[in-house]
């Protein structure tokens, strides 16, 4: 005769069975999800074998007294998630996995719960039983979202404020943790309503202002970076550019790969390829294999080393960018990783080039 | 007791039998790459080294084998009562480590100085850039006016330097670690993605020095072969001024002519061959970066220039016609490499075999099934599906390219 408890798990087992088959045919297949619910529905249909086989244990031991069963939330929960789980389905695969993972915690806990109830006659010994096994998963993960949304709000602060604030509200932030870190272990006689108060205080500050700071959205020029791409895209003209020449390095820790070194002397560009004593003006890069050029200056002034992309293809719509070192000033180095995937004769000429210095060039084959 | 003496006897057997082996395969004749017969300075440097350390390394081990064997047959258990145990003899250890660390400090402080011998590179003559990919090498000759390199020199397979002349080679890798060894010019070398190594190759004299990818590169890392042409001066600027020389198409009407249409059809996708030209009169400009994993293939202007094909996997040459290159005098070797491959002297088969389906012929991940992880692209030659007649025409086409 199959029992209560069994019921229960071959249940799940369906259950699973079903979001399995609803995740590889809605969402994704041969991903990571499909794999954890694979695994899940094989854990729950060993259980069930496992529960059918022993007959739900010794039934002799249950305790018969429904008074036992106390009230629980994990019905309600897993309800939450399969609703989830259902508009994730016409909606997008993130809420259908957090739909997921509210079903799989809602089910554990409330199995956790009903087996936990089940322990013996005494319902303080079957709470103490169900924290015993729950807690050590409990704590850590809640502990972790708890960290997650605090942190994930302070981000959202720290974008939205100015720079200059924001350095001070992480000294400000900062020395209240350490002051209140301090305080609590100097003081292990606090009473633990003070404490409990005074750090569910802070989180609802960060978060009420992580949520407002959400609302008022990102900084000015974090705004105008992103709609311009100035992180993402080199400007390579003479003039100082406001953002990718910020900071300029000006010089080199990494010298690997260096197929030659380009300098600016005298206003005269030359060439040293890696090996030979002699300058040039002309180097050679092999085709579909990045290498590096350092660029000198020498010169008064601040210059930058651009590569020429060489041509378009002929069905391309779009022109082949640039790539530049930022502005360096005299005596200061930096280097430029190249790689051409096709030939001179097919896109060339390929040169290098100092931005607004004109007669001065070096020609790059590309065998 | 009958049978632990016969087991002792096989034993005893198979073992000479091994070093019979071992030693009468130390006198084959034909060993292009013996590690013992330098042809040049940098492996002469090596070998003045490795011979003393051998020596060295030899009578060391000799006296270790023979101590052993004395200790095993003067104490084998004869039923004699267990001699009293000790432990620690301070006089025997320290001299035990003394001895040794004597020797390494020798042999280091001249391993120290050759190492730093052989990564001179300040009075370097020529660059060569070597590339390596699975599986072949490409050389790439920067501009150099002093040997008459007016434009970049593309070529693979062989690699052709002035002898006498210090050349530098700057090693890399497009996908793989690999390992360039030529051992009668000098020692090995690793071809590393991302990185340039340098190696410096000299030879003394011209003739053909062999050598192997020494670096386990995947599935054909066994086949990835490499040769260093030697040419005296005059005969090298002769090869240089050929390579330069303007592409000639094929007459029209001839087999070849209808190969250089299937080459333009087929092979032009991965391997250029420099000023061809398409019927519309446009440069024919391979594009090995859109079907090759590693982005390129070897370029195959002046085929027939080079004694070998497919990662120098296979000879261009008949078995008949190598050795007359191969065993020629320096004096006469460069005119016979430079005369390249005729119709007479070309290993017809092989390159057949070649063109008709490559991948059974060698080892490649070219599999059209089988390139998901590459995106679509080969590792290798991929089987073109060229039909005998296409082949008739390629062969005669190839053939031209010299």
């Amino acid at each position: 005769m199959i029992r209560t408890g069994s019921k229960f798990l071959i249940g799940l087992a369906a259950l699973n069975a079903v979001t399995l088959i609803a995740y590889l045919l809605f969402v994704e297949r041969l991903a990571i999800g499909g794999v954890a619910l694979s695994i899940v529905f094989a854990a729950v249909c060993g259980l069930s074998a496992v529960a059918i086989i022993v007959r739900d244990g010794d039934d002799e031991a249950q305790p018969a007294d429904a008074a036992l069963v106390g009230a629980s939330m994990w019905p309600l929960v897993t309800v939450v998630g399969v609703v989830l789980l259902a508009l994730g389905l016409i909606t997008s695969s993130a809420v259908f996995v957090f739909g997921i993972v509210v079903v799989l915690a809602g089910l554990i806990e409330w199995a956790v719960q009903s087996w936990s109830e089940s322990a013996s006659d005494d319902p303080a010994y079957n709470a103490a039983t169900r924290k015993r096994i729950a807690n050590p998963i409990e704590f850590p993960v809640l502990a972790t979202l708890g960290v997650g949304v605090v942190i994930f709000s302070f981000s959202r602060i720290m974008l939205a404020v100015s720079k200059s604030t924001g350095a001070v509200l992480f000294l400000v932030f900062g020395t209240i943790v350490l002051v209140g870190g301090t305080l609590f272990a100097v003081r292990p006689g606090l009473k633990r309503s003070i404490v409990t108060g005074l750090c569910t205080l802070a989180t609802l500050g960060i978060v009420a202002g992580g949520i407002a700071s959400a609302g008022v959205g990102l900084r000015a020029d974090l705004v105008e970076a992103a709609a311009e791409g100035h992180y993402s895209h080199r400007e390579c003209g003479p003039e100082r550019s406001k953002y990718f020449d910020k900071l300029e390095m000006r010089t080199l820790s990494l010298r690997s790969n260096v197929v030659a070194t380009v300098e600016l002397r005298d206003g005269k560009l030359t060439a040293y390829e890696f090996g030979v004593q002699s300058p040039t003006q002309a180097i050679t890069i092999q085709r579909s294999n990045p290498v590096n050029v350092i660029f000198r200056n020498y010169d008064e002034g601040e210059f930058r080393l651009v590569a020429s992309p060489g041509k378009a293809a002929a069905d391309a719509m779009e022109k082949p960018e640039e790539l530049c070192t930022q502005l360096i000033p005299e005596g200061a180095e930096q280097s430029l990783t190249l790689t051409y995937a096709k030939a001179s004769i097919d896109r060339g000429p390929y040169s290098l080039f100092v931005a607004g210095l004109t007669g001065q060039s070096i020609e790059v084959f590309v065998p | 007791m009958n049978k632990l003496a016969s087991l002792r006897r096989t034993v005893t057997r198979i073992g000479a039998l091994l070093t019979g082996v071992v030693v009468t395969a130390s006198c084959a004749q034909n060993a292009p790459q013996d590690t013992w017969a330098p042809k040049g300075p940098n492996a002469q440097m090596i070998d003045d080294l490795q011979k003393p350390v051998f020596a060295v390394a030899g009578i060391v081990g000799l006296i270790v084998v023979v101590a052993l064997g004395w200790v095993l047959w003067r104490y084998k258990d004869r039923g004699q009562p267990i001699p009293e145990q000790t432990h620690g003899n301070p006089v025997v250890e320290i001299t035990l480590t003394l001895i040794p660390a004597l020797i390494l400090a020798v042999i280091g402080v001249f391993t120290v100085r050759v190492i730093f011998d052989l990564a001179k590179t300040d009075d370097t003559e020529m660059i060569i850039n070597v590339t390596g990919q699975q599986w072949w090498w490409e050389y790439d000759y920067p501009v150099q006016n002093e040997f008459g390199i007016a434009q970049p020199i593309v070529t693979s397979g062989q690699l052709v330097i002035p002898a006498g002349t210090k050349v530098l080679l700057r090693e890399t890798s497009r996908d793989v670690i690999h390992s360039y060894w030529i051992p009668a010019l000098n020692g090995k070398r690793d071809a590393v993605p991302g990185r340039i190594h340098t190696l410096r190759l000299e030879a003394d004299e011209p003739g053909i020095y062999a050598g192997q990818c020494t670096e386990f590169c995947g599935l054909s890392h066994a086949n990835m072969r490499m040769e260093a042409i030697a040419l005296s001066k005059e005969d090298f600027a002769k090869w240089v001024a050929n390579q330069q020389a303007p592409y000639v198409s094929p007459a029209e009407g001839s087999l070849a002519k209808e190969g250089e249409g299937v080459f333009l059809n087929q092979c032009v996708r991965c391997h250029q061959v420099d000023g061809l030209k398409r019927a519309d009169g446009t440069l024919a400009i391979a594009a090995p970066d859109e079907n090759v994993w590693s982005g390129a293939a070897p370029n195959l202007t002046k085929l027939m220039t080079r004694n070998t094909f497919a990662g120098a996997m296979f000879d261009l040459l008949t078995p008949a016609c190598r050795p007359g290159v191969w065993n020629a005098s320096p004096a006469e070797f460069g005119e016979k490499y430079l005369a390249g491959v005729g119709e007479e002297c070309l290993n017809v088969n092989d390159l057949r075999a070649w063109l008709r389906n490559a991948p059974e012929v060698k080892p490649m991940y070219a599999n059209p099934d089988q390139l998901g992880p590459t995106n679509g692209k080969v590792r290798g030659m991929p089987n073109l599906g060229l039909s005998e007649s296409d082949i008739d025409k390629l062969v005669a086409y190839l053939l031209t390219l010299k």
